[in-house]
Formats: C-alpha cells, structure tokens, sequence
C-alpha cells in the first residue's frame, strides 16, 4: 500500500510519515501542489492526504486534478486543512475528497482514521479482483455454451426433418442444458427416436451426446434392436461420463404399422392422444442411462400401439417446469390439456406451431430457464 | 449455510439437512459433508424436508455419494415433498436408496 502526502507544514509530513509507514505503507511527501500531481501520476498511490493551503481555489483545483486522474480506481483522498468551516469542507468534498480533518488534529485519531480507510482500500481491491475475474469466467462460461450449442446443432441436423409424420422442436435457454431429440427413418421404414435430457448445463453436459448421436445413427443403419442400443448407450455413458453426470431419456422404435417398443428411463410421462381425444402414456420405469453398471442394467421394454391419426408427444421436463411471469410451473395437468386440444389438428405442423405459441405466450415476459424439447410422432 | 451436517454417534448415524433449492450450487458443499467426516457410519440420512427445489445436477450429487459411500452403510432420502419425491422415483432413486 502506497500513501502519498502533500503539505506545506512539516510537522504534519512527519505525523503523517510516522503512522502510515506504522501500517507498513510506502511513503512519498511532498511540499507542493504541482510535485504533488507527478508525483500521483508516476507514485500511483493507494490513499492520499492534501494539505488544504490559504488559497483555496489552489487546493480545490488538486482536488480535482487527482480524481479526474486516479479514474476508474479507488484512491480516497483525506483532506486536512485549519480552515474547518462548513463552506470549505463542502466545497473539498465536492471537488473530490473522500474525509476531512481539521488541524490540529490528535494523532490517535488521525490513526484510526487512516486504518480505517486502509480497510475500506482493502475491500475495495478484493472486489474489483473478484469482479475482475467473475468476468473472465463468465465469458469463458459463455463461450463455453457457445460450443456446447454448436456441437448439439450438427447433432441434431442429422436428424429427420419435420413433417407430417414427425415434429421437433427445440428452443434454447440462454444456459444450455443438454437436451437432445433425434428421430430417423429407418431402411425398413420403422422409425427410431430418442429424447434424452443430460444431466448439468453448456460443455459438459454436451460432451455425451456426441457417443449418443453416433451409437443412434449406428444402429438406425444397422437395425439394431433397440434393446441392444440402450444397453450400449447406458454403457457408453457409464464409462465416459464422471458418476455424477447422467442421461434421462426415452428410446422409442415405431413400426410401419403403429407398433411402439420403448425403453424409458428418468423422463417424465410421454403422451399419446388417441384420435377420439382420448390420452394414453409411455412410462419411463428405469432409472436414467448412464448409472447402472453394465451387470444391474434393465433393457426390459415396454409397448403401445398408434393407431393411425394417433400422435405420440415427449416433452422434456423444461415444458413442464417452464414459469410465468408470477413464478409458477407450467405443470403437468397444463400439458396434457394443451397437448389434447392442440393435436386434435390434422396438419401436424400447425398442431405443433399452436403448442409453441401457447407455451411461449404463458413464458411471457420471464426468463426461459431450461431448454424445452418437444417431440410429436403420427402415424 | 444451505447444508448442516449432525452425527448422531449412539445410533451410528449421520444427518445432511439440506435447506432451500438442492441444486449444482451446492456440489462441493454436499461432497463435504460427507467426506469430512473422520469415520464412516451405518447410516446416512438425507434430511430433505427443507428442501424447495432439486434439479439433475443433485441427482447426480446423491448418485456420487451412494459411489462414495461403501455398502452395506444405507443412505436414506427423508422428508422430501410430494413434487421432490416424484423426481427421485422418476429417476428410480429406490433402486439405490431409501426414500421416506
């Protein structure tokens, strides 16, 4: 810490030396006001105390010249001045001066006061270091989420295309959290699909589903049972993934003919609205992949039938946790009414368009905290 | 502090009372209070009565932990509301856990 003391009287250079070099600072005095503002610019002071002279216009003026100079940092300056009357002491600190003594002074005082503002210079630093390097993680962080949403990007632009067979919708929250939706028509003209919600936000989060998009699309070109594929996932992820980090998610295998074979595991219910209205569900009953040892792993399925007409929808939990402008969740009750009425659309991109909006219109104003994935299939 | 952490010795056991939202904020903080202590114990209970809101991220936390902790110690997962305990059975927590 560096103090810098400008006065024309000795004996308060000497006071002023003695207590702050007590508190281990560095000292520079001067005499006059112009060796005085050098003196700031190349000392680079952390503190300074002004002598206020008999010309007080002088004095204002330094004041002024040093805190224009010390700019965006924090360096109080303590005046000291035996012309302690109200006007003065408002106009010192009105041209810059963060305390004020008047002389003569007790020198028990003046060192309490001196400690006093070392604190606060100590605190101020320690924020503008924390502040500094906040900064600097929170554009790594940003970058970071950058990649993250690049990475998925190419994902999913393997997957189909919407139609009126298969909807996909993805809206990105400022904080990515990993939300993955790939659907593919197999060479037997079966279709496979899987929603996958990955534990965690930006890079790390994005890190498993490159494995994941290649096993899928392996075994889209293989006709690999889905079965299989979920063993090879969860194993994929066991290995790859820290035991924190894991994969919620629904694998779905649908025939030409409606058939649906599902392993679910972690997801919330999937819903499926009959054509009459009526609504029926996918049940994920394992937990997530990415957990259980390879041994433990369950790849018991489960199944339904579309029948034509009849849309599947998997929504990830972000629909369901997505909040108003008064903080309440979407819920599920809310989902299934909006997924009733809406998919009673024949065109499957209107139903899906009108789903949107309605989630966007009750998001209003608030933040989007969570990515929102929402995935129809008709048969 | 959103984690408190008492060790009831009779009984061998020791008590996590998580408070307000379980979430990644908490990741060292949870690791703590169970890797500080200076001997391991027959059972764990995560007090999850206070508990608003829990995200993925401390799913993964509970899953690092039951990692940590060697078998047969058991770690219960207790008081967790309606909304929370939907989460952990989702996820099929009781595969691993207690939950009450």
């Amino acid at each position: 810490m560096k103090l810098l003391c400008v006065d024309i009287d000795a004996v308060y250079r000497d006071i002023i030396s003695l207590y702050a070099e007590k508190e281990g600072m560095a000292v520079k005095i001067e005499s006059e006001f112009d060796a005085a503002r050098s003196s700031f610019r190349e000392f680079m002071p952390d503190i300074v105390i002004v002598g206020v002279v008999s010309e007080l216009e002088q004095s204002f003026a330094l004041l002024h010249a040093l805190k224009a100079a010390s700019g965006d940092r924090f360096t109080p300056i303590i005046c000291l001045s035996d012309h302690a009357t109200n006007a003065v002491m408002d106009r010192c600190f009105q041209s810059g001066a963060d305390d004020f003594i008047s002389k003569p002074f007790n020198e028990g005082l003046f060192h309490i006061r001196l400690k006093t503002h070392l604190r606060h210079i100590h605190l101020m630093k320690e924020m503008y270091r924390k502040n500094k390097a906040l900064t600097y993680y929170q554009t790594m962080i940003e970058r970071e989420h950058e990649m993250a949403h690049h990475v998925l990007d190419h994902i999913q632009g393997r997957s189909e295309k919407n139609s009126q067979y298969v909807a996909i919708t993805r809206l990105s929250a400022a904080s990515f959290n990993g939300d993955l939706a790939l659907v593919k028509t197999r060479s037997d003209g079966a279709r496979l699909v899987f929603v996958g919600d990955f534990t965690g936000h930006g890079l790390p989060a994005s890190i498993g589903a490159l494995p994941i998009m290649q096993a899928f699309f392996d075994a889209v070109d293989d006709l690999l049972k889905i079965e299989v594929l979920a063993e090879k996932m969860n194993r994929i992820l066991l290995n790859i993934l820290p035991d924190y980090m894991f994969c919620a998610g629904y694998l779905i295998y649908m025939g030409r003919d409606g058939d649906i074979l599902y392993w679910g595991g972690g997801m919330p219910n999937a819903l499926i609205r009959r054509t009459n209205g009526e609504m029926d569900y996918l049940r994920s009953t394992h937990m997530p992949l990415g957990i259980l040892p390879a041994s433990e792993f369950e790849g018991k399925l489960e199944a339904n039938q579309l029948s034509t007409g009849d849309t599947l929808i998997i929504v990830s939990d972000g629909v369901l946790e997505l909040k108003n402008s008064e903080g309440l969740m979407f819920g599920d009750e809310k989902a299934l009414q909006l997924i009733q009425t809406a998919y009673a659309e024949k065109d499957l991109i209107k139903a899906q368009y009108h789903t949107e909006k309605v989630l966007a219109d009750y998001r209003g104003e608030s933040a989007q905290l969570d990515d929102i994935t929402l995935v129809a299939l008709r048969c | 502090m959103s984690i408190t952490v008492a060790v009831d010795e009779p009984n061998d056991c020791v008590i996590i009372r998580v408070l307000g939202s379980f979430d990644f904020s908490l990741f060292n903080d949870f690791r703590a209070a169970y890797t500080d202590l200076s001997t391991t114990y027959e059972r764990y209970i995560i007090d999850m009565s206070q508990v608003e809101y829990l995200d993925s991220a401390a799913l993964g936390m509970l899953l690092s932990m039951r990692n940590a902790i060697d078998l047969p110690a058991q770690i219960e997962l207790k008081g967790a509301n309606d909304f929370i305990k939907n989460i952990l059975m989702i996820s099929r927590f009781d595969k691993r856990f207690e939950i009450q």
